[in-house]
């Protein structure tokens, strides 16, 4: 992490912004997570990603469970679908089976993806739906005002665990790679620079690609993954790290205690679009 | 030219060739020009010694359903056909083995069963199968050689149908069996006539269309293609599996795509999100899978996204009994969801009825913007009928949504704009400038999350009020009224696969000189109100047959018109009996059982 040197001024910043273009993805409607939430530098990410790829308004849906992260389609200008708790992705699966020209976003929370919705990954990572899947972990439920989740690390009082999270957090970073996922990074809300970088790069990404961003619940975690502590505990995946290696990417997978940051895995093959294409032609048909 | 109308049934063992013996002859007597009512039962095993039986009704015009009597019984494995003597009416036909391969015990062997006034019609089935074949797999080709020699059959198309049937064996295979038909039909033929039922000298209608022999679930399928199914969604569940097998083949060829889901949720989320991004989209269950579906279904309600979703009842709560039928997820189907279910479901009656009802789906879940359900059941999905396929092409809107305008400069889109007939025209991505976002959780015009109570009751109003439009959907019968006219004693009202075995008791009845009708009703939800209570203004009685134990419609009825119903829900784990039926129309209609015995 770099730290500026020249001062940045408000005024600057704001033309810097509103020049961009950018904020015209942005939804008229004020976010409602807290202040101080890592998921503002998400919807921040979002928007650059989408400004910087160019890619029209009206031709992308962000589809999302339910949960606190899963606000995030209203404060965007996209289409968007807000619909059950944990079925973000067999939703967008649809959605891409009906249209392919639109990007899909999926957006969803810890709970809701690996909890409740947890069945639905393995499936859309192994037909490479080209969606890409954006999973906030705050470790906590945060819209029920602190249960303990999926990922909650081992100790985490919650209001559901007044007596300590006795379970070991699920490692989802292993899970994806070995569901096949073809694009698997990991990004922190504290660095927004590079994970706007990130987001960019799985929008890209032609086929199932899943961004693990670790974000802060400043509400209902004040020990755990606070802003202090994975400043701390993240770090860069080794220079040297090949996204074309599948075991290397599992072998940095399985530092939990300091998170790596940045493309841990990416490996190009046929989308489910081209399958259902690859069907139509072997039944004598012809694309509609 | 006499009416024929004859039953036939074939019993056997799983593996006897039971089941395709049923195909061959219901296939070889539509192609020569009869009507057919065909329902198989079988065991929900694959392998093993289980009972299958293919019942057939074969009528120069189209019955509504099977004869609790058959005219002919066929036994491959006396074991299971035993039971089954008494099916056969006076002065019918069984057919049986008369030279078993093994000694049998008292009372093992068919000859023993057969009831005074049935004609016994044993013959060495397995001892012509292997002189004309070298073997005894055919003997299924035999017997059926032997009904067609006995009741006048001609051979032709028969021989052509086996041929289709084995030509991706190889031509050895399909003059194996060929030959097998051959020895059995002479053996039909050579044999003492069995009165009153034979198939006489009939000329093939000429008719309005195309006339094909299809499944019910066939036909939803045919439904599904006319109406240009662009994506379907699906779990694999008895009895509706066939329907996506059928689509898995017919949708790739024009294009079109279809996913086997994880399980029933992604089903379903899948068929909203695909109805949301504006493609006609479907999926298709059974009880326990609709159970998975219904959180869904309430996205699909409070979202306005058109989707179809076609049930096929089986026996239930729970696992209950997959391979036998049952009218018993209305209740799921009605009120299946969190909150106020507003949704339109339909229920055909008949395999016709499964084609228009599944092409109307789309019609109405894109016109009303709503989840429509299909409501099938397990004898109505795997029971095979002629239909007759119009010859103008398939009576289907391709494109039911209301026009979206092109918005004003400045103008944001209204997903949920408050219209007058409460549907608000759709826009789906892609539609430059309307972006929106539907949600779960209750909304303004907008579609922003909103739940004050003046709002809530809004929305309330347009999802409920919209929906009554369908009542009166066009080319589209909502109910119907059969049978006589103006003031009747006996009134039948029915839902779905019943009313065949309603409309044939109701005929009975009236050949005894009792004064009845009866009312079918398609459309379940909305409740088509005052159709039905005009009815039971005209009848003295109202008579509610249905397959399940609670009377789940005849609670409906009650409910919603507090007037009382005579109810008759049995669950006897296959359809109504048509006899209990007339039974109870009898005794309703003060007909006591000396009278008619006079």
């Amino acid at each position: 992490m770099s730290i500026p040197i020249m001062p940045v001024y408000v005024d600057v910043k704001l033309r810097e912004v509103q020049e961009s273009g950018r904020l015209d993805y942005r939804s008229r409607s004020l976010p409602t997570w807290c202040p101080g939430c890592g998921y503002f530098a998400i919807v921040e990410g979002m928007t650059h990603a989408c400004n910087e790829m160019g890619i029209p308004r009206d031709q992308a849906v962000v589809v999302s469970g339910i949960g606190c992260s899963s606000r995030f389609p209203f404060f965007v200008d996209l289409y968007g679908v807000h619909t059950l708790h944990g079925r973000a992705l067999p939703v967008a699966t649809g959605i891409k089976t009906a249209n392919d020209r639109l990007t899909v976003i999926a957006v969803g929370g810890d709970g809701d993806g690996f909890a409740i919705g947890g069945g639905h990954i393995s499936h859309a990572a192994k037909r490479n739906v080209d969606i890409t899947y954006l999973l906030f972990d705050n470790g906590i439920y945060g819209l029920t005002k602190g249960q303990t989740s999926p990922l909650s690390a081992v100790g985490l009082k919650t209001t559901t665990t007044p007596f300590e999270n006795p379970e070991r957090p699920l490692n989802p970073l292993m899970m994806l790679l070995s569901y096949g996922a073809s694009w698997v990074g990991q990004a922190y809300a504290g660095r927004p620079d590079h994970l706007r970088e990130m987001i960019t790069q799985a929008i890209a990404h032609r086929g199932f690609s899943y961004l693990h961003i670790l974000s802060p619940c400043v509400t209902f975690d004040k020990t755990s993954k606070t802003y202090v502590n994975l400043g701390l505990q993240t770090r860069d995946l080794p220079e040297s790290h090949d996204p074309g290696d599948l075991m290397a990417a599992m072998h940095q997978a399985q530092d939990l205690d300091h998170p790596a940051l940045g493309l841990y895995y990416q490996q190009f093959r046929p989308t489910l679009g081209d399958t259902f294409e690859q069907v139509i032609a072997k039944s004598g048909g012809s694309s509609s | 030219m006499n009416a024929t109308d004859i039953q036939i049934a074939i019993c056997g063992s799983a593996g006897d060739g039971t089941i395709a013996a049923g195909d061959i002859l219901r296939n070889a007597v539509a192609a020569a020009g009869y009507r057919v009512i065909c329902f198989d039962v079988y065991p929900p095993e694959i392998r093993g010694f289980g009972k299958c039986i293919s019942r057939l009704r074969i009528t120069t015009e189209q019955s509504y359903s099977l004869k609790r009597q058959s005219d002919v019984l066929v036994s491959l494995d006396d074991s299971h056909t035993i039971p089954h003597a008494g099916e056969v009416r006076d002065n019918g036909a069984v057919i049986f083995e008369s030279q078993p391969i093994s000694p049998c015990a008292e009372g093992e062997h068919m000859s023993g069963h057969v009831l005074p006034g049935q004609i016994p019609y044993g013959f060495p089935i397995r001892e012509l199968a292997q002189k004309a074949t070298g073997g005894a797999r055919s003997r299924n080709l035999v017997v059926l050689g032997f009904i067609a020699g006995l009741l006048g059959l001609a051979p032709a198309s028969f021989q052509k149908i086996i041929e289709k049937k084995f030509a991706k064996q190889g031509p050895k295979v399909v003059a194996r069996n060929q030959a097998g038909f051959q020895a059995g039909f002479d053996a039909g033929k050579g044999s003492f006539k069995l009165d009153d039922a034979a198939f006489g000298p009939f000329e093939k209608p000429a008719s309005a269309g195309k006339v094909i022999m299809l499944s019910g679930n066939a036909a939803v399928v045919q439904g599904c293609i006319d109406a240009e199914l662009a994506t379907f969604f699906g779990y694999p569940i008895t009895p509706a599996t066939t329907i996506m097998e059928r689509l898995a083949t017919e949708l790739p060829k024009r294009g079109h795509r279809l996913l086997q889901t994880e399980d029933e949720i992604s089903a379903m989320a899948a068929t909203v999100g695909a109805g949301f991004a504006g493609a006609r989209a479907a999926t298709a269950t059974s009880g326990p899978g609709l159970a998975l579906m219904a959180e869904m279904l309430g996205l699909a309600t409070i979202t306005e996204t058109p989707c179809v979703i076609f049930v096929s009842q089986r026996g239930g709560p729970s696992t209950g009994m997959p391979t036998k039928t049952e009218q018993s997820d209305l209740n799921a189907a009605l009120y299946g969801s969190p909150g106020d279910a507003q949704r339109i479901v339909i229920a055909p009656t008949n395999v016709e009825g499964c084609y228009r009802c599944a092409g109307k789906a789309f019609e109405m879940a894109e016109r009303y913007q709503t989840p429509v359900i299909v409501l099938l059941d397990l004898y109505l999905s795997n029971r095979y009928e002629t239909v007759t396929l119009a010859a103008s092409g398939p009576p289907f809107v391709l494109d039911a949504n209301k026009p979206l305008r092109r918005l004003e400069p400045g103008e944001v889109y209204k997903r949920y704009a408050l219209t007058a007939d409460g549907v608000s025209p759709r826009a789906v991505p892609g539609d430059a400038g309307c972006m929106h976002v539907i949600t779960g959780l209750e909304h303004n015009e907008l579609g922003r999350p909103n739940d004050s109570a003046e709002m809530h009751t809004a929305m309330s109003r347009k999802r409920h009020d919209k929906l009554q439009a369908a009542l009166e959907h066009p080319d589209f019968a909502v109910t119907k009224r059969f049978g006589n006219t103006g003031r009747v004693k006996v009134g039948i009202l029915a839902w779905g696969s019943t009313f065949g075995e309603c409309l044939e008791a109701m005929f009975m009845a009236q050949a005894e000189g009792i004064v009845c009708s009866a009312m079918k009703v398609v459309m379940l939800s909305p409740f088509p109100t005052k159709a039905i209570s005009a009815f039971m203004d005209d009848c003295d009685a109202v008579l509610v047959p249905e397959v399940n134990y609670e009377g789940q419609f005849a609670q409906l009825v009650q409910g919603v018109l507090a007037r009382p119903v005579v109810r008759l829900s049995r669950v006897p784990s296959s359809p109504m009996p048509v006899e209990l039926i007339l039974g109870e129309i009898r005794r309703l209609s003060g007909v006591t059982a000396s009278a008619i015995a006079s």
